[in-house]
């Protein structure tokens, strides 16, 4: 590849949403006939360069060159013209549909301005060899093909747009080693044909056997790019952790407490997505969940709240097994527990509602007697709240989506606060919010865990995890991969179990099953 | 800061304005052009006698309609108001066949009747998660099908009891139709439900996004069951109180209700998606949709001439103002 014309190249891309830069200046080359692996934390600015590339977001500045002329692409079918198609983490297939009616989805052979159905199973067919998945029949439904079966049609069907850049975005974390294997195969084939690969994966050991480039990602830029095994994973985990960000967290208390546990978790599982979790959290203590994204923190906050159904094992308050079968029994009486959500505005709060309402929404059976709001306890409590939050509203009865992001969180957060929980569990309460609610909200936490609260902490953000918690869980595909505690909460070890790479700073393995 | 600013303005003006919906203030101005068009073709369109007459009609309507705003808050919809009106009227009318008793509980057993109805449509569309539209269009067809099954599929021969009679068109404050007082009754313990309890709190949680109510510990399919039950009892109310004022069932003495019920909800500035509206919107809504079918029918337009116009106005008043969008 050395010494190739680059095929494809991005300079100087910057994107933002809102107030957050997700690209600053980033620049990419992509030759053709190579694998081209992208490495980078959450929220690195990986998919976000995916998805300039594929012609789904615009860039707010900056230039895309390929085969030396400049290009714009206004959607991702102008993307899939130039030959440049992605496969994206989601599969998007329609269940519903044919294998073969899938693959030409966008673009199906006509005659006589009908679907020409012996074009669409030869096409269909060919893609399926390319793709090294002969052993698919075309007119199978999607719906009953298993989950790996699915991917390689997913594959196929990309191939089916004769792209000459093929982006693969996460697009084997579905599969099982023997698809994986095979798939690696069909990648080498086609590089070895003269596409131009692109490659974004978790997996270093993948990036290792199929890598022949490889860039790093840092908030937003590329900070590395450098052939594939000049660099050992240690230094590659440097790369990404990068030295920019500071923030101020209050001290951790000396010493963890020998009280019984408040909440525990045995042997926990839930469809795929949970697999055999055992944890415990005492009361004054703030525990994190670590991992990369979507590695099943947000479903095993969920669990504990009574959401999900379905779920095997075992959830323990106070020592003693309780069957949580709702939000409402997961909040109301002796198990006090509360969750902030994920998403403050579809699952926090009633954007067109007031402060007022959203703020006692929570606690309305705290503040009815026989079913009617005693206005005047709902008022000094809210007052309570305001004061102790430092909310800051033009008023009580103004619309809660007229605040800005921090105050809304601060909102979510206070409106809980008000039924005085025990198990305060919080599903990455920080995202898009300044830096000074942020912290306000590390202070917050704390005062609530010394006041005896216990605090389940899930954060994308790895430094807030080191300043806030006592001990780190880092979930990888569902399990608990590894306990960090104290001063073992580095962000090292974060990244490194994260990945899953057994690095030799972490203290307690729990990795043993893969 | 932008926030403060209009904060300021909105502290400004008086109360009453300050909280009014546009919306409903539109509906308002809509009653008195009406009335006042009206009033170009005939000087009786602005006489006591004929707006106090309205007035009785539009308390079915109403009646009717508080139930239906109930759902659409919750950003569902009720389609089996008609039989449910239906089956209220002839039920209670049934049981005043069977003597003196019968006659005692006419008016709570027709109440009953929708109020079954009403559990069915909760139950499917809160623990079975079947669409609203779907769930309470089927059990329509079936309370149809009951009430042919029960009388044949001629006009039932019993006859409204002395009590729904004196309900629906009496007088127990001189000047003042019972039914009238009725629907303000209604209308005043609705209000005090929508804006003073944790279930009316509930009910616009739910409406506005039932996922962030669901997660903040609100049983959330409690909630929707009683209002589908609530809407169902009230339709069939206004059926025993129809029956009352024309003296006894009838046939499909329900159809007339269905979407007169959804518009003047909706004209009154509920949002057709839920969680926003007041209940004082829904009475200009009944009383403008009330008007606007008396003032047709008046000029003698034919028949068809009505419907035509009935359902573009319905169309041009959604399209001025029920798309506002909700802020966001």
């Amino acid at each position: 590849m050395d010494g190739a014309a680059p095929l494809f190249r991005m300079e100087g891309i910057s994107k933002r949403y809102g107030g957050v830069r997700a690209l600053e200046k980033a620049d990419l080359t992509v030759t053709a006939g190579g694998i081209h692996a992208i490495l980078g934390e959450n929220g690195a600015g990986k998919s976000t360069l995916i998805k300039v590339m594929a012609g789904v977001v615009a860039p707010d500045e900056g230039t895309m060159t390929l085969d030396g002329r400049e290009v714009s692409f206004a959607s991702p079918a102008a993307a899939n013209q130039a030959g440049i198609v992605c496969i994206f983490q989601e599969l998007s297939l329609i269940p519903e549909l044919s294998v073969a009616d899938n693959i030409v989805i966008s673009d199906p052979p006509k005659r006589f301005g009908m679907i020409d159905r012996k074009a669409q199973r030869r096409i269909a067919e060919e893609a399926l060899a390319r793709a090294g998945a002969s052993d698919i029949h075309p007119r199978a439904l999607v719906k009953d093909l298993p989950l790996s079966r699915r991917q390689m049609v997913e594959i196929a069907k990309a191939l089916a747009r004769k792209p000459r850049i093929l982006i693969l975005d996460e697009a084997t974390s579905a599969l099982t080693a023997a698809d994986v294997a095979k798939v690696f195969e069909v990648l080498k084939r086609l590089r070895s044909e003269g596409l131009a690969l692109l490659y974004i994966s978790h997996r270093m050991n993948e990036i290792a056997e199929l890598a022949d480039h490889c860039t790093v990602f840092r908030n937003g830029r590329n900070v590395a790019s450098y052939p594939a095994g000049s660099k050992s994973d240690n230094e590659v985990v440097e790369l990404m952790i990068g030295r920019e960000y500071s923030h101020i967290f209050p001290p951790k208390p000396v010493g963890v407490s020998a009280a019984t546990p408040v909440l525990e978790a045995r042997n926990l599982s839930w469809a795929d997505r949970l697999d055999n979790i055992s944890l415990t959290v005492r009361a004054g203590e703030v525990v994190g969940l670590g991992g990369l994204d979507g590695q099943g923190q947000r479903e095993l906050l969920l669990a504990f709240f009574g959401v999900l159904r379905g779920l095997r094992g075992e959830v323990l308050i106070d020592g003693k097994p309780v069957s949580i079968a709702s939000p409402t029994a997961a909040s109301h009486g002796r198990i006090g527990m509360a969750l902030i959500p994920e998403d403050r505005k579809t699952e926090g709060l009633m954007l067109p509602m007031t402060v007022r309402e959203n703020l006692s929404f929570a606690a309305l059976d705290r503040l009815a007697k026989g079913g009617i709001i005693d206005r005047a306890a709902e008022q000094r409590l809210i007052d309570d709240m305001v004061g102790l939050l430092a909310i800051k509203t033009a008023g009580l009865d103004i619309p809660v989506g007229a605040l800005s992001g921090g105050n809304q969180q601060k909102v979510v957060i206070a409106k809980w606060l008000m039924r005085q929980p025990r198990i305060i569990l919080l599903n990455d309460p920080t995202r898009g919010i300044d830096v000074g609610t942020k912290q306000e909200l590390y202070q917050l936490m704390r005062k609530l865990a010394d006041a005896g609260a216990a605090i389940l902490f899930y954060s994308t953000d790895y430094d807030e995890l080191i300043g806030c918690c006592d001990r780190v869980l880092v979930l990888y595909d569902g399990a608990v991969k590894r306990e960090l505690v104290g001063d073992g909460i580095t962000e090292h070890a974060l990244i490194a179990s994260a990945l899953n790479i057994h690095g030799d700073n972490s203290r307690i393995d729990l990795g043993a099953k893969v | 800061m932008s926030e403060t600013t209009l904060g300021g303005i909105a502290n400004r003006m008086p109360k009453f304005l300050r909280r009014a919906d546009p919306a409903v203030l539109t509906a308002f101005a809509c009653i008195v052009i009406l009335l006042l068009l009206g009033s170009l073709y005939s000087r009786s369109f602005l006489s006591p006698e004929y707006l106090l007459q309205q007035l009785k009609v539009a308390s079915f309507l109403g009646v009717i309609a508080t139930g239906m705003m109930l759902v659409i808050l919750l950003g569902q919809i009720d389609l089996s108001v008609p039989w449910s009106v239906a089956t209220g009227a002839m039920m209670a009318c049934a049981a005043a066949a069977y003597g003196p008793a019968g006659v005692a509980v006419a008016i709570p057993f027709g109440v009953l009747c929708g109020v079954a109805i009403g559990i069915v449509n909760g139950i499917g569309v809160a623990y079975l998660r079947i669409p609203s539209m779907i769930i309470t269009l089927a059990t329509n067809a079936v309370a149809q099908g009951l009430m042919v099954v029960y009388t044949g599929g001629f006009s039932p021969q019993d006859s409204a009891t002395a009590a729904m009679r004196y309900l629906a068109t009496g007088f127990t404050i001189p000047g003042v139709p019972n039914a009238v007082i009725i629907w303000a009754l209604i209308g005043a313990a609705t209000v005090f439900v929508l804006t003073r309890t944790s279930f009316g709190r509930a009910v616009y949680g739910i409406g506005n996004r039932e996922r962030a109510a669901y997660l903040s510990g609100i049983d959330t399919r409690r909630v929707v069951m009683i209002a589908f039950a609530v809407s169902g009892g009230l339709s069939a109310f206004g059926g025993v109180l129809l029956a009352g004022y024309a003296s006894k069932a009838a046939q499909s003495m329900g159809d007339a209700y269905l979407l007169p019920s959804i518009a003047a909800v909706v004209l009154g500035g509920t949002s057709i998606l839920g969680g926003r509206g007041s209940y004082l919107g829904t009475v200009a809504g009944v009383i403008l949709i009330t008007l606007l079918q008396s003032i047709l029918s008046v000029m003698q337009m034919p028949e068809a001439g009505r419907q035509i116009i009935y359902g573009v106005v319905i169309v041009a008043m959604l399209l001025l103002y029920g798309r506002a969008p909700a802020s966001r």
